[in-house]
């Protein structure tokens, strides 16, 4: 491995041109080395899943009018209800409450005839694939708290990711790319918080990527490929001079491979986004046209390809902090949103079953938190924050296919058969990933830290 | 010393709590107390021990309730008390192990218990629940003596001899002989000033720096080194970041907005500058907790000082939707704070409950609430409530009235007199509009349509060629926009000649030349021509523009865009946003707002009037309509001409009100005891519990009258032996790499225990005894054999001191964040080492920052990187990318990952290719013979060594061979140099 640096003029020109470390793909393990925070390391049990994608619908998508069907609100339609209701308390105007009829028609699809509503029409074709949970709740009905908890288990204070635990209990299948990737069109509710490492090693934060022409930072080189080539081995032969002297100190190497390593990133990591090479069959289905840089399906396609590439956890965010499924004003404007994600997330389903990835793939679909299924009048056009019910739902590896688990009462206002709290769901996602939650820790601050606190059963009537 | 105090209103409770028991009991049941005991030790310890303890002990008491001991089922859960003693139908317990209700214990463990365990429990709370377990008293997480026996709460040695360096030496060479471990040899000197000098400044040595060091041959020349870097400036910005790093310093709130802190400026650099001075650290502790109460009588700079100090704790991070329903939170950060950086303990842990490993209470944690919450902070805004309050002013009250004072003093006239054109403006406004409300008469009116002229002559109402005026009576043509386009540019043209007399004329046309003149115009003779906005009385049009779409042959005076009235002064037609023909007048009607021209009449005279109206801009769409009018009413005219000199007249300046420097600190608020959270709720209060220190500390109550006790609170700290332990411990690993504590947030239970105790001790005595001075103690630690000893491994240490705790060596380190960034700035020649004041924030009454929308910035700044803005909920990308600090929470210890997009970032980033580009045009500029010499140059500025002939010639290979221009060859060789190990590392 320890290139001999001698002031041989030919011996020099040779190694920077051939260079064979600097072939992309011919990452080398360096370190077999436990501090090592990228390595691939085994979960606590065997399980199917080896990578995630999570899906997540900004601002709160209603319940009751999408997936979690309610014959009786239609029924009950301007009834008056008492609830002790967070939204509600001390605002004036809300004084009394009253039931609001979903604005969107139900039916059964697939052969499980798991329902949904007309606003997810491709979702629908997918539903005997999908584990879809009713009985979600969760400890906040802000934005920015219950986005922050959904993400990191912690309502308040700044946490590791999801994303970045998962990246931590597994290391990376591919060193040329990022362990966890967020792609996120705008700026999320509570920031970069959302898919932070927080105190667990760096290596494990979320890169976010902005979908567009350039999505990484600092990929793209900014001179001629052969001149780059030249710099690159001309620090690799100061770097392995200079650690002939210093007793192949690990960290040293470790900086020298992160180099090579970063040299096939600058490949990897376009050629991952680059859809060019995909058929006109799939870009239709994604919904896309030839050339398209953003947009949901654009996200989509571009998970499949990172996920087909070894990048363990994608998260996909539909749109930022305005302009989203917040609708207070309008429940017209869920049409939009949904139209939005549906096709791709359906084509991403279908494309990830036809490959046979849906069998180690994870796919998980959230939201912060449901919406009210009354308002101040029965005519009023949208819903407020709604923490105690919402729908979520889970498909792909180890996860059993097309069931209802859990419902709310007969108006979608609580989660009351087999309630999952947002650390039941974190728990039930590290088991499927084969981690045993309590287990699943970090030593900061003299204390030992999990995704799930103190909290978190697992959900195992979803377990296949 | 005392343990722990139980305040006496606890104490009374648990007495009457025993006499009711006691009652309740009948007498005979005392009598066999025995019997209950071995029927309790042999069939219901034992169930309990194997049914219960799992969940419902020690450290784990899910829902709130622990079995392990008789307070523990009293005290019971969330649920309430689990036994009501001969009352099982009652007991919760009793109806939870029937499943009637709560399960337990629940099938995750174990499922129901056995009907004859179910038995043996129900009998036992029947007989009473006899239960021998009393709980011992045990402060937190310690028993009394283990906490009064633990090692970082002992007080500090006495110090039998000199303080020297030799001494530290001898404590790390006892261990290491001890470990039969080899010391590495003494770093070489050009090693060590660059590791001395990035130590102390966060910057490398320049080549002549390292040359004096080189060839001084005198026995002090690294003291002298020592004590050069000390006074630089730079020292302060880098130790100030190493503070920062612990307070966790952010220019940002952190609530659901994130709204900028445009004042913390001032804390960041009071901390810069107080490692400068060498501050005593005893001090520096008491300023940050009280600066404001410590100096009020002291000069103004004084005072403002102390406060300043204080915004450590206004730094504190903010939470939620609006902040004050979540201020237990932000008291929390606060205490946790506290008690990290200046004590090693994670007080922070006992919200909820007594701390699990240390001995720290509930009531600790509320009784420095307590001291927390009687003092205001100053507050940052939020969604709900936008702009900051309670900012503290850095002037007396007696300075403030001073200044203002002088201000209202200077300025009272021009005050008064604008307050009186004011008032009468008003008046005389009003005036004319009810003169013309009530002698107003219509002489001429038409609709213009689109393109069209329209005469006076052909829209009259009355005869136009014998009219008679008299003097300071008005006549006023009147232009309306139509359908509320305002898009029309309308000429006019309009005579007023003498029909006997002198024959005097006036014409719109005379003052086509001098338009903007003045507004209103008035004549020798008494008349006068004003520009008005009549849309609700007479408004003067104010503002004069002399330069219209980049004409300067086009002036008008206008009230914004529109209403205006314009001229073409040329003797061409100007083609601006239409053709305008030469030498005319035209007038613009604004949306919903019409203009007027109105002439006041000199004498009684008879005129006749003469003119036209026509669309100059035939592209609005429905033309536009005008009013002839005649006000017969004498006073009008001039009420007219007095209105527009009162508002056309020159402004009175007033200076503006002076700014009173302000800083985000605190003051003394309302004072008043905190009452415990049960179970850290803040709805579910308990008893208050007094302001006092730990009661591990002895627990001294906050005197009566003396404020929140924070002024207290900062003399427990600073006199208290940990608080020196940890700061030594801190100054110690900001050296070395490593803590000699290697948990310096913790010093409790959970924290690792010192690798030298004996030398933690006697250092802390040692800075003590220097008046806590932190300039002292860089002098004795950098002047030990072990601070200057290489980097290289010795064998022996390679295996049995692989992670060098026994410090056999020096420990390699890269460099952190900051250093990179400035060293790169540095490198390219674009550092500027001046210190910062406030962010370039957008002014806070712009602030309409919501969760939707969160203020979010990044500042570009070549300062040195501690001035960088520091945001909580968006991390700035590069300190993110090389472990910043983190802006939330205490950073004891920099994290270092190595990651791939690092390097990206060193093979990518503008700003790395940037200052590459200026190494390279220095190494260019530079007067040397040739290459080589330049080559030599580029390793002495980066490496501080002299490069290698092997080097040299490498370097010119490299020159040579790569393609491109002299300024691409050097730049790109920089890269090469800057993007090395060497560069990056500290041996």
């Amino acid at each position: 491995m320890k290139t001999t640096f001698t002031p041989d003029r030919r011996a020099f020109l040779t190694s920077s041109v051939a260079g064979s470390m600097l072939m992309p793909g011919i990452v080398q393990q360096l370190l077999a080395d436990s501090n090592d925070p990228l390595a691939e390391r085994q979960p606590h049990f065997p399980a199917k899943a080896k990578r995630v994608i999570f899906l997540f619908m900004t601002g709160g998508v209603s319940h009751v009018d999408t997936l979690d069907p309610k014959p009786a609100l239609t029924r009950d339609h301007g009834k008056e209800i008492n609830a002790d209701h967070p939204e509600i308390k001390d605002r004036p105007g809300y004084e009394r409450i009253y039931l609001k009829r979903p604005q969107w028609e139900f039916a059964p699809h697939g052969e499980c005839g798991t329902e949904v509503s007309t606003l997810f029409p491709h979702i629908a074709t997918c539903v005997d694939d999908i584990a879809m949970i009713r009985s979600m709740h969760t400890s906040h009905s802000n934005h920015y708290n219950a986005t922050l908890g959904m993400h990191t288990g912690s309502f308040t204070f700044s946490r590791p990711s999801l994303g970045a635990w998962v990246s931590y209990g597994l290391g990376t299948m591919n060193r040329n790319l990022p362990g966890f990737v967020v792609i996120a069109p705008r700026q999320t509710y509570a920031g970069t918080q959302v898919y932070a490492s927080d105190f667990l090693p760096g290596a494990h934060q979320g890169t976010l990527v902005v979908p567009g022409a350039t999505p990484v930072a600092n990929v793209a080189p900014r001179i001629p490929q052969d001149r780059q080539t030249l710099e690159l081995a001309a620090i690799r032969a100061m770097n392995a001079k200079h650690l002939d002297s210093r007793n192949d100190d690990a960290l040293l190497s470790a900086r020298m491979q992160s180099f090579e390593t970063a040299f096939g990133m600058q490949m990897a990591v376009p050629e991952a986004f680059d859809l060019g090479g995909e058929t006109d069959q799939t870009l239709q289905n994604y919904g896309l046209q030839r050339g398209q840089t953003s947009g949901f399906g654009w996200q989509c396609l571009a998970a499949r390809r990172l996920v087909e590439r070894g990048v363990r956890f994608v998260e996909l965010i539909d749109t930022g902090s305005s302009g989203n499924w917040d609708a207070h004003g309008d429940m017209m404007s869920h049409v939009g949103l949904a139209k939005n994600v549906d096709q791709p997330i359906a084509a991403l389903l279908k494309d990830l079953k036809q490959s046979g990835m849906l069998d180690d793939t994870l796919v998980v679909w959230t939201t912060e938190f449901g919406r009210t299924p009354f308002n101040n009048t029965a005519d009023a056009k949208g819903r407020e924050h709604h923490p105690w019910a919402f729908t979520s739902w889970l498909a792909g590896a180890g996860v059993k296919p097309g069931i209802v688990h859990g419902a709310t009462d007969e108006h979608g206002l609580r989660a009351v058969e087999k309630p999952v709290h947002v650390h039941d769901f974190h728990a039930t996602i590290l088991h499927l990933m084969g981690f045993d939650h309590e287990q699943l820790t970090y030593r900061h601050a003299g204390r030992d830290y999990r995704l799930t606190d103190v909290e978190g059963q697992v959900v195992s009537d979803i377990l296949a | 010393m005392r343990h722990r105090t139980i305040s006496s209103r606890t104490f009374d409770v648990l007495m009457i709590m025993c006499a009711m028991n006691l009652c309740s009991l009948p007498t005979q049941r005392m009598i066999v107390a025995a019997e209950d005991d071995s029927f309790f030790e042999k069939q219901v310890r034992p169930l309990l021990v194997k049914r219960c303890d799992k969940c419902h002990s020690g450290t784990k008491t899910n829902g709130g309730l622990a079995l392990d001991s008789r307070a523990g089922w009293q005290r019971g859960g969330e649920s309430g008390p689990a036994i009501m003693p001969g009352k099982p139908e009652l007991s919760l317990l009793v109806k939870a192990i029937n499943y009637d209700g709560l399960e337990m214990p629940p099938k995750s463990g174990g499922g129901k218990l056995s009907d004859t365990e179910i038995s043996v429990l129900t009998e036992w709370v029947k007989q009473g629940a006899n239960d021998p377990r009393i709980e011992a008293v045990r402060p937190g997480g310690m028993s009394s003596e283990q906490a009064s026996s633990w090692w970082a709460f002992q007080s500090l040695p006495k110090l039998t001899e000199p303080v020297t360096p030799l001494r530290i030496d001898r404590f790390i060479d006892t261990q290491l002989k001890a470990r039969s471990l080899a010391a590495s040899s003494p770093a070489d000197r050009r090693t060590l000033i660059r590791r001395a000098t990035h130590d102390l400044t966060g910057l490398s040595p320049t080549p002549e720096e390292v040359d004096r060091f080189v060839s001084d041959d005198s026995d002090d020349a690294f003291e002298k080194v020592i004590d050069r870097l000390l006074a630089s400036p730079q020292y302060g910005v880098k130790w100030g970041r190493h503070w920062l790093d612990v307070v966790r310093y952010a220019d940002t709130a952190g609530e659901n907005t994130d709204r900028p802190l445009p004042h913390a400026w001032r804390y960041r650099n009071w901390v810069i500058d107080s490692f400068n001075r060498d501050l005593p650290f005893d001090q520096f502790v008491r300023m940050q907790l009280a600066g404001d109460l410590l100096q009020t009588d002291g000069t103004t700079i004084a005072a403002g000082e102390g406060i300043i100090a204080t915004g450590y704790l206004a730094i504190a991070r903010r939470f939620g939707h609006d902040i004050d329903k979540d201020i237990h939170l932000m008291h929390e950060d606060v205490i946790d704070n506290v008690g990290k950086n200046f004590l090693g303990l994670s007080i922070g842990c006992a919200r909820c409950h007594d701390h699990k490993y240390d001995p720290l209470t509930a009531e600790d944690y509320y009784a420095l609430y307590g001291i927390f919450s009687s003092t205001r902070f100053a507050f940052p805004g939020c969604e709900p409530k936008g702009q900051p309050r309670d900012l503290v002013p850095l002037l007396t009250q007696a300075e403030i009235d001073a200044r203002t004072n002088a201000w209202r003093q200077r300025n009272e006239k021009a005050v008064a007199e604008k307050k009186s054109r004011d008032e009468s403006s008003v008046s005389v406004r009003a005036t004319i509009k009810e003169l013309a409300a009530k002698s107003s008469r219509l002489l001429a009116e038409s609709k213009v349509d689109e393109g069209a002229s329209v005469s006076f002559a052909d829209s009259k109402s009355v005869a136009l060629d014998q009219l008679p005026l008299k003097k300071g009576e008005i006549l006023q043509l009147t232009v309306l926009p139509n359908a509320s386009h305002g898009a029309d540019t309308t000429l006019v043209e309009w005579e007023i000649s003498e029909t006997n007399g002198p024959k005097r004329t006036w014409s719109v046309a005379d003052f086509v030349s001098t338009l903007t003149d003045g507004n209103p115009r008035t004549a020798d003779d008494g008349s006068s021509w004003s520009f008005l906005d009549v849309t609700d009385g007479p408004q003067f049009l104010t503002e004069k523009k002399d330069v219209v779409a980049e004409h300067s042959d086009l002036n008008a005076w206008s009230l914004g865009d529109t209403p205006s009235v314009l001229v073409n002064r040329s003797k061409e037609p100007i083609k601006a946003w239409t053709t305008l023909p030469p030498r005319s007048f035209f007038v613009h009607p604004g949306v919903n707002r019409n203009v007027a021209v109105a002439w006041v009449c000199p004498d009684d005279v008879v005129v006749k009037v003469n003119g036209r109206v026509a669309d100059a801009h035939p592209a609005g769409g429905d033309g536009i309509a005008f009013r002839l009018e005649h006000i017969a009413a004498k006073n009008a005219g001039p009420a007219l001409v007095k209105l527009g000199m009162l508002i056309n007249a020159p402004d009175i300046f007033v200076e503006p009100q002076p700014v009173i420097p302000v800083a985000y600190a605190v003051v003394e608020g309302s004072v008043a005891d905190a009452r415990l959270h049960q179970r850290g709720d803040p709805e579910q209060l308990g008893d208050a519990v007094p302001r006092r220190w730990l009661s591990i500390f002895g627990g001294e109550t906050v005197p009566v009258d003396a404020g929140s006790g924070r002024r207290q609170l900062g003399d427990w700290i600073a006199s208290h032996p940990l608080a020196a332990r940890v700061m030594v411990n801190r100054i110690w690993q900001w050296h070395s790499g490593r803590g000699l504590v290697s948990t310096p947030n913790d010093f409790g239970a959970r924290g690792e225990r010192p690798s030298h105790p004996e030398l933690l001790d006697w250092l802390a005595a040692a800075f003590r005894e220097s008046g806590y001075s932190v300039k002292a103690m860089h002098r004795l630690i950098m002047q030990t054999d072990a601070y200057q000893r290489s980097s290289q491994v010795s064998d022996s240490s390679a295996t049995d001191d692989a992670d060098n705790r026994y410090l056999s060596r020096f420990a390699r380190r890269r460099l952190n964040a900051e250093e990179i960034r400035d060293t790169l700035l540095a490198a390219g020649g674009s550092l500027d080492t001046s210190s910062a004041k406030a962010h370039p924030f957008p002014a806070e009454a712009t602030w309409n920052f919501t969760q939707h929308n969160p203020f979010s910035a990044v500042y570009t700044t070549n300062r040195r990187s501690v001035f960088l803005m520091v945001q909580r909920q968006q991390r700035d990308p590069y300190l993110a990318l090389f472990d910043g600090a983190d802006p939330n929470a205490s950073t004891a210890v920099r994290q270092r990952t190595t990651v791939p997009t690092q390097a990206l970032y060193f093979m990518n980033a503008p700003f790395v290719h940037e200052q590459a580009a200026g190494f390279a045009r220095r190494l260019v500029a530079t007067d040397v013979p040739n290459d080589r010499a330049r080559i030599q140059l580029a390793f002495r500025l980066l490496y501080q060594r002299q490069a290698t002939p092997a080097e040299v010639e490498h370097g010119a290979i490299f020159i040579e061979q790569y393609p491109g221009s002299i300024d691409e060859k050097w730049s790109a060789w920089s890269r090469v140099l800057l993007s090395a190990n060497e560069f990056l590392h500290l041996d």
